[in-house]
């Protein structure tokens, strides 16, 4: 079928103003936030499961790379159709189906906003944690795809402790569904699979959620420190003491000077790091751990550890936090963001490696990332459209995440494996473990059609 | 302007964008449209894939540049600040050039040439909003020399729907006893309709013969209640002479006691910012100060108001060259002011009225639309 018939064939299926073929359109679904770009053949813009059905058939009929995008923030080249083919885009089925507080849950089509579905929700005293940097942004779909995590996941855990649900369209076209609102399902538990799958089993139409009642009391510190050791010292200290903040956040200098040129958050740029450090929960006993973390502050040389007075405030230290990632673009055009996570008491250690590898290579980086997790983010800045810069970027990055994987971490916290990172696969998994991943994937999709290329590199032989 | 060009002007610009995509959801094209081609972060793209020869200008990659609205507000929600109002802008000039435009800007040109102003109306009935003021001799406000002068605008001039603002405007100079003229047939176009159409260089003319103007009536003061006059002056017209919005000099009057609204107006009503006078100029208080000095009024905000204040859809020459999707802007903006319970939203720009109000219309909407200097007068009478 060539691509003319395809689109032909998507638009009765979608809709003649739901199929985008120009070279234009084709060329604006070739990127998403990270590195990678690759042009798919066709877009198609899909209103309900049904028709996202009939496109999965036809791609499966017809052999047909497939593969969903939400907003295209992915940090892996996770949405990038390496195989051309069809990208659903899901910007369409955007609706909050049902908001169900008796039973806590939320039901929704993959392409609505993170940040949307929590407003709403926040609206009847509820939360749904995960909450991503580009939460405002990033769509639902897209979190289930990369298990995303976010500075509250230390505390509430990643996507995949919030999902309760999909329906999902499988390779034939075939409408499932896993898991539902009840907590406890029997047989496998798929939905599980599904989360953290980079788009490559299946497309999900609908997820069910579960939300959680918003906390009574919240109480944010912005701790500085004149070195990053007393910092990452302070993370481990405050876990072992058996407290566990909601978040436990730190920035660098070079991240702190980047997001004080477009945010005014008056973050110290004199100082080394700093820590976002958030408690919440009830009132009881919140002063007391507020104190006990202020104490552990200065056991570790504390610089000063401020109170965020009230809510202004504290969206405003969180406002740095969560744009600091396009803010480095004040710095250099293009970054690339590495994802390696390490055992936290490591993150010392490691942060000096990585300042080494900077130094290695000729590269300035920046440190903003999950420091209870131990998930760290090493921002790469540097201009994409300078060729020899860039390889050396690719080199550090390995050499970062190998730094991660040398010290017992792994390669990858909540952006995924996507394209950047199927090499450094090789860091963590053996052979066998790889294989039984393409088993996995062979189950659900033996024609390699959806989203291929993606997460499992391709045996060594076929390379 | 051709793509070399574009390029020395706009390449370092348009590489920060790190494709991230925190802007998509402040661009009301993209949320209504819910493509990439409608995003900035698309439209970036595209200049970039131009400047780069990896894509020709079409007419596709028209349809995607002139439906920008010129709000700005993928700017101020960027954390690399990309200028990308600005970049849009230059490559509408490119655009132009290479013949992929609305054509029916050709015909805007043609008017703005010919009658100097954007209706096609005979320039010299710039005043006949004054019919609208039945207390006052048909000159008053016509005179040879005085401290202030009020720029009136296009639409407010000749689109009878908002011809009752200027007419404000007099009624509350003349209450707070300011000495104004207005340049009637001579006050040609600013200029503002060409910077959006992608051909800037056409403003010239109109500058240097407005500059001239307010030179003869030996005016210190400028005076608008159009943003986009008001930003076009501000930023291209480079000149000595005070330059003041409408709601900033009536915010000055009420301050200096020289004006004051007694009558009550028991209405909930919130604030929309227009793109060009708030975001765009910086004026975000002084509108607010004047609402709020009307007594009785109970006032609320939008969650999305000042620098993340979104438009109504009526910028960047979209309501010309695409009316359906200035109308689905517009209903978005309706329904945002609804969810905060307003009987009443109060703007201080024509083309957000005329937006708002036409919309508000059509889908029999009781909402109230009104200018600043509506709600001024009304309290001032």
């Amino acid at each position: 079928m060539d691509n003319k018939e395809l689109a032909e064939r998507l638009r009765e299926i979608a809709g003649k103003d739901y199929v985008l073929t120009s070279d234009m359109d084709r060329m604006l679904y070739s990127y998403d936030a990270s590195l990678e770009k690759a042009i798919p053949d066709v877009v198609v813009l899909p209103n309900s499961t049904e028709e996202v059905s009939k496109i999965m058939s036809l791609a499966y009929r017809e052999k047909i790379p497939i593969l969903g995008r939400g907003s295209g923030t992915n940090l892996t080249g996770g949405s990038i159709p390496v195989k051309g083919g069809i990208v659903v885009h899901f910007s369409r089925m955007n609706r909050i189906l049902e908001i169900d507080i008796p039973n806590r849950t939320a039901t929704v089509e993959p392409g609505v906003i993170t940040l949307d579905l929590q407003t709403e929700v926040l609206k009847k005293g509820f939360i749904y944690q995960p909450d991503p940097a580009s939460q405002k942004v990033s769509t639902i779909g897209g979190n289930i795809a990369e298990n995303s995590g976010g500075p509250h996941c230390l505390k509430y855990g990643v996507t995949s402790n919030h999902i309760l649900g999909l329906e999902v369209v499988l390779n034939d076209g075939t409408v499932i569904w896993t898991g539902g609102k009840s907590r406890d399902n029997p047989g496998y538990d798929l939905a599980g699979l599904f989360v953290g799958s980079e788009g490559t089993l299946g497309l999900v139409t609908k997820a069910i959620l579960k939300l959680e009642r918003a906390p009574e009391t919240i109480k944010t510190m912005l701790a500085i420190y004149e070195t990053i050791e007393d910092g990452a010292n302070t993370v481990s200290a405050i876990i072992a003491e058996g407290i566990v903040p909601a978040t436990l956040e730190m920035m660098d200098n070079p991240v702190m000077r980047a997001v004080e040129e477009t945010i005014k958050v008056g973050y110290p740029l004199d100082a080394a790091a700093v820590l976002i450090i958030e408690l919440d929960g009830m009132p009881e006993g919140m002063d007391e751990k507020a104190q006990k973390i202020m104490e552990i502050c200065k056991q570790n040389n504390v610089r000063e550890v401020k109170l965020a007075k009230d809510d202004a405030e504290r969206d405003l230290l969180w406002a740095g936090r969560k744009g600091a990632f396009g803010a480095v673009g004040q710095v250099r055009p293009s970054y690339l963001c590495c994802d390696g996570t390490v055992p936290r008491t490591k993150l010392p250690e490691v942060l000096n490696k990585v300042m080494d590898i900077s130094k290695k290579y000729d590269v300035p980086i920046g440190n903003v990332f999950h420091a209870g997790d131990g998930n760290l983010h090493p921002l790469i800045m540097f201009d994409e459209r300078n060729k020899d810069e860039l390889k050396r970027v690719l080199k550090a990055s390995t050499d970062i995440l190998k730094a991660c994987v040398d010290v017992g971490g792994t390669i990858s916290g909540e952006h995924g494996v996507g394209l950047e990172k199927l090499k450094e696969t090789s860091f963590i998994f053996c052979e066998n473990d790889i294989e039984f991943e393409r088993h996995i994937k062979k189950a659900f999709d033996p024609d390699d059609f959806i989203n291929p290329g993606k997460m499992i590199p391709e045996p060594v032989c076929e390379q | 302007m051709n793509i070399v060009q574009l390029r020395k002007l706009s390449y370092d610009e348009v590489a920060k964008c790190n494709k991230c995509g925190f802007c998509l959801p402040s661009c009301p094209t993209y949320l209504v449209m819910k493509e990439e081609a409608y995003s900035p972060r698309g439209r970036n793209a595209i200049t970039r894939f131009a400047i780069e020869n990896k894509l020709k200008l079409s007419e596709d990659t028209e349809r995607s540049i002139f439906s920008c609205l010129g709000c700005g507000a993928c700017t101020a929600v960027c954390l690399s600040s990309v200028k990308t109002k600005d970049i849009i802008f230059q490559n509408r000039e490119c655009e132009v050039d290479e013949g992929f435009y609305p054509k029916i800007i050709d015909r805007l040109v043609r008017t703005l040439e010919g009658s100097r102003n954007i209706s096609d109306d005979d320039n010299e009935d710039r005043a006949e909003w004054l019919e609208l003021i039945k207390d006052f001799p048909e000159d008053a406000f016509e005179k040879e020399h005085a401290e202030i002068l009020f720029f009136v605008g296009c639409v407010a001039s000749f689109f009878p729907m908002v011809q009752r603002i200027p007419a404000n405007m007099a009624k509350i100079l003349q209450n707070a006893g300011v000495d104004f003229t207005i340049l009637g047939g001579d006050e040609w176009c600013c200029g503002f309709p060409l910077i959006g159409a992608g051909m800037p260089e056409k403003l010239e003319q109109m500058k240097e013969h407005n500059l001239k103007k307010v030179a003869d009536v030996g005016a210190k003061t400028v005076v608008f209640t159009c943003p986009s006059c008001y930003h076009t002056w501000k930023h291209f017209y480079k000149t000595d002479v005070r330059l003041m919005h409408a709601s900033q000099l009536i915010a000055e009057l009420i301050k200096d006691k020289r004006l004051t609204l007694k009558k009550e107006v028991n209405l909930t009503a919130t604030y929309h910012d227009p793109c060009d006078l708030g975001r765009n100029s910086g004026v975000f208080e002084e509108p607010r100060e004047v609402v709020k000095a009307v007594p009785g009024l109970n006032f609320v905000e939008l969650p999305q108001n000042r620098m993340l204040s979104v438009c109504c859809g009526g910028g960047g020459n979209v309501e010309m060259t695409d009316p359906d999707l200035t109308a689905q802007v517009a209903q978005m903006k309706l329904d945002s002011i609804k969810d905060v319970g307003a009987q009443m939203v109060v703007t201080a720009c024509q083309q957000c009225v005329r937006t708002m109000q036409t919309r508000a219309k059509r889908t029999k909407s009781d909402l109230v639309v009104k200018d600043l200097t509506d709600l001024v007068v009304e309290a001032m009478e």
